[in-house]
């Protein structure tokens, strides 16, 4: 199936892009002097290569390592738990909480904020479909609402305790690679953007959906835009008194998602999924005139369809349940936004053919990247850490070098296995939910409440989705 | 990894297999030729044979996808199999266990160590390995790939071409390990081999055999199919009247004065160049024997 993904003609362009830079480092290293050599560079330093980082230093195995990170950025200013919440917020799940506790980061996130999401109500404009998603009497949380930030403070802390093996560049962007290989260069050599070189025996790419090493890797790449937005947003709620706010709510309208996510008990993040020019009146709209915007997205009548609602009714009654309204909850109403918090950025699919080859390994959304409306986008990276940091372990105590890719090729095996059906699900849920074609309506709506009604399958989506 | 491991009563299984002794030693199958000086010229054709046979994928020995694929592939397993082997013995210092250093100070040997494919990560774990072949143009290339891919193992690593018999006479008792992987089933005899290996081995020191089982599945999924119809080897690479089963190694092993303290089945993904342990010795097998105090 992965080859059947592979767009041809990308390998050609490639390979001259790759010998152009081989030629363009053979005359540029001939007068460098003689540079340093790490075991390990990360290229970026965002949650994943942060989290990769902090994952490496406490390993056992790998802890005695040399490992860079370099970031583009200049350096991290630090998390203020006091600080008005920060508007790029994740939704973290069980497995990569329990990632998170590994490595020692989690009591830092924890003690800092979080929320956690006890319940999640997903359901459709176009018909009466909905699902819930819960453990069982709220026994566990669904997910984990945490700010971007304060996962990329809490690695920073690993890594400044791994100190001196683990160093930290910042501002330095990657110009070119060299591979290991052909050249009879038996290692990996990184060369920044303001000439400064590195060697290593192993270069991860964890510099986000343009990586610059995943391109000098050479690596087909199936991509496309969604030619939709999201944009985000905090916003404050107008929830009473005493009430919880714990509820993650997705309505899935007929332009895209939209969705609350809670931050605390009066605020929730925005991420409204919508088509680029709705995107931009939404950001450009005065503050009161954005809130009724939201208020109406979630509230307003859809022209439905009646087959669906009828099949859905008759589905409910095989059930045994009393209409088709039984447990619908709505949203608490929205009553501001706060200042400066909106932003949008665009949404794509990639998924690259290949994470490995002699020398380099792709991490996170170097690898994949995905539609943000089941919010697994990071948990699938944080996935990649972890089988990383595994495969590591495992070659480096067998006597394999680092970046040997006859050992890391298992992390690309295991890896592909578990997010190219997450990925291909995430992006059929889109392809089927931006439609108001009656076939797909009824179908998407009779699955839906299905799947809300049959237990053992709504947990089995519900593991795969949430670890 | 350990689910797969047997331990062998010695004692209590001596009796039938003693019976078999005959049919294994390669010295009785060309017992029919008169004299002993022919027999030993036609011993060393065979083994000037085989060295040539190896020696021609010297170059193309490090290349990972190139004839020797399966070979890279095996690493994966043998390589833990040895480390835990040797941890097993409870000769590692614990401060050592889960670290890259795990073998720091055990001192190894490798009979027929090729290019080095195996000597070299086993120095990577902090072993000094000694590697001998008989192959010049083996250990030329082991040698040079060495120095240039991993100059930091030098220290670690000694290369010599030379028969295992002659580095026993100046090395008696001297290693904690003795590897003969993928070896045994390109010599005649086996005997002389495995005694000569032996007498290196420190009383409590491993020896470690990977090879082929002597049976049907094994020839006509190794070689007919392996060799002839898929190319995962060279063809020429296995004969059956070389192959030896496991018990028939575990009793030569015997009368030396090592027991048997592991074998382990694996068989090979050519579909997806893997190894894997299996709870069959069909196709080919691991053991591992301890020298007796």
């Amino acid at each position: 199936m992965l080859l059947m993904l592979r767009p041809k003609g990308a390998s050609v362009a490639a390979s001259q892009v790759r010998s152009l830079v081989k030629r363009l480092l053979a005359t540029e290293t001939a007068s460098t002097p003689a540079e340093e050599h790490y075991d390990i560079i990360i290229g970026g330093g965002g949650m994943v290569g942060t989290t990769l980082a902090a994952a490496l230093s406490k390993n056992r195995t790998l802890a005695d390592k040399k490992v860079l990170l370099l970031e583009a950025a200049p350096e991290f200013k630090g998390f203020s738990a006091s600080a008005p919440f920060h508007n790029r917020v994740s939704a973290i799940s069980q497995s990569s909480i329990e990632l998170f506790k590994a490595i020692d980061c989690w009591t830092h996130i924890e003690k800092a904020r979080c929320k956690p999401v006890k319940q999640m109500q997903v359901w459709d404009a176009n018909s009466d479909a909905l699902i819930h998603f819960q453990h069982d009497n709220f026994a566990s949380d669904v997910a984990c609402i945490i700010e971007n930030n304060l996962i990329i403070d809490a690695a920073y802390a690993r890594i400044r305790d791994a100190a001196p093996n683990y160093k930290v560049l910042n501002k330095a962007r990657i110009q070119c690679v060299s591979l290991p290989g052909k050249s009879g260069e038996h290692n990996t050599r990184v060369q920044l953007q303001d000439g400064r070189s590195f060697s290593c025996d192993l270069l991860i790419g964890a510099d986000g959906a343009n990586s610059v090493v995943r391109k000098q890797m050479g690596v087909d790449v199936l991509a496309f835009n969604y030619d939709r937005m999201s944009l985000v947003a905090n916003v404050d709620l107008n929830i009473e008194e005493g009430c919880d706010n714990s509820v993650a709510w997705q309505r899935f309208l007929p332009s895209g998602p939209v969705a609350l996510l809670p931050l605390s008990d009066k605020q929730s993040s925005l991420v409204w999924s919508t088509t680029v020019p709705h995107a931009r009146q939404l950001l450009a709209m005065q503050p009161s005139e954005f809130v009724d915007a939201l208020n109406e997205a979630f509230c307003r009548q859809y022209p439905r369809l009646e087959v669906a609602d009828k099949a859905l009714q008759a589905l409910n009654a095989f059930f045994g349940h009393q209409g088709s309204q039984h447990q619908r909850q709505y949203p608490p109403r929205v009553c501001g936004v706060q200042e400066r918090t909106r932003a949008t950025f665009p949404l794509g699919f990639l998924h690259a053919s290949s994470y490995v080859c002699n020398g380099a390994a792709l991490v996170g959304d170097a690898a994949h990247r995905i539609h943000p409306l089941a919010g697994q986008g990071v948990n699938l990276g944080f996935g990649d850490v972890r089988e990383l940091v595994d495969t590591l372990a495992a070659g480096a105590y067998a006597g394999f070098k680092l970046g040997d890719s006859q050992h890391l090729i298992k992390y690309e095996r295991k890896s592909l296995a578990r997010n190219v059906p997450i990925m291909i699900g995430v992006h059929g849920l889109h392809s089927l939910y931006s439609t108001q074609l009656s076939p797909v309506v009824l179908l998407r709506s009779l699955g839906l409440q299905l799947t809300e009604n049959l237990p053992p399958i709504k947990k089995l989506f519900m593991k795969s989705a949430m670890g | 990894m350990l689910r797969n491991c047997t331990l062998f009563y010695p004692n209590r299984a001596n009796k039938s297999l003693l019976r078999r002794l005959p049919r294994c030693f390669s010295l009785d199958q060309t017992s029919t030729t008169t004299g002993s000086s022919h027999q030993q010229e036609q011993q060393n054709a065979d083994t000037a044979r085989e060295v040539k046979h190896h020696e021609n994928f010297a170059s193309d020995w490090w290349n990972k996808k190139g004839p020797m694929a399966a070979l890279h592939a095996l690493n994966e397993i043998r390589v833990p199999l040895i480390r835990d082997g040797i941890i097993a013995r409870g000769i590692v210092n614990s401060a050592y266990i889960n670290t890259t250093n795990v073998l720091n100070g055990q001192r190894i040997l490798e009979v027929g160590c090729g290019a080095g494919l195996l000597t070299e990560q086993l120095a990577r774990l902090g072993a000094q390995v000694t590697g001998i072949d008989l192959g010049e143009e083996l250990i030329n290339k082991a040698r040079s790939h060495l120095t240039e891919s991993s100059p930091e193992l030098c220290s670690k690593v000694d290369y010599k071409v030379q028969p295992i018999d002659q580095h026993a006479k100046t090395n008696d008792n001297h290693y904690d390990a003795v590897i003969v992987s993928e070896v045994l089933e390109h010599v005649e005899d086996k005997v002389a081999l495995l005694e000569a290996s032996v007498r290196t081995l420190k009383p409590g020191g491993s020896i470690f055999i990977t090879t082929l089982n002597k049976t049907l599945p094994m020839w006509l999924g190794g070689i007919v199919l392996g060799e002839y119809v898929l190319n995962l080897a060279p063809k020429g690479t296995h004969h059956w009247d070389k192959m030896i089963a496991p018990l028939d190694v575990q009793r030569i092993l015997d009368t030396m004065h090592c027991q048997t303290v592991l074998i382990n089945g694996s068989t090979y993904d050519f579909w997806r160049n893997t190894w894997r342990w299996i709870n069959s010795t069909q196709f080919c097998y691991a053991l591992q024997a301890v020298k007796q105090e």
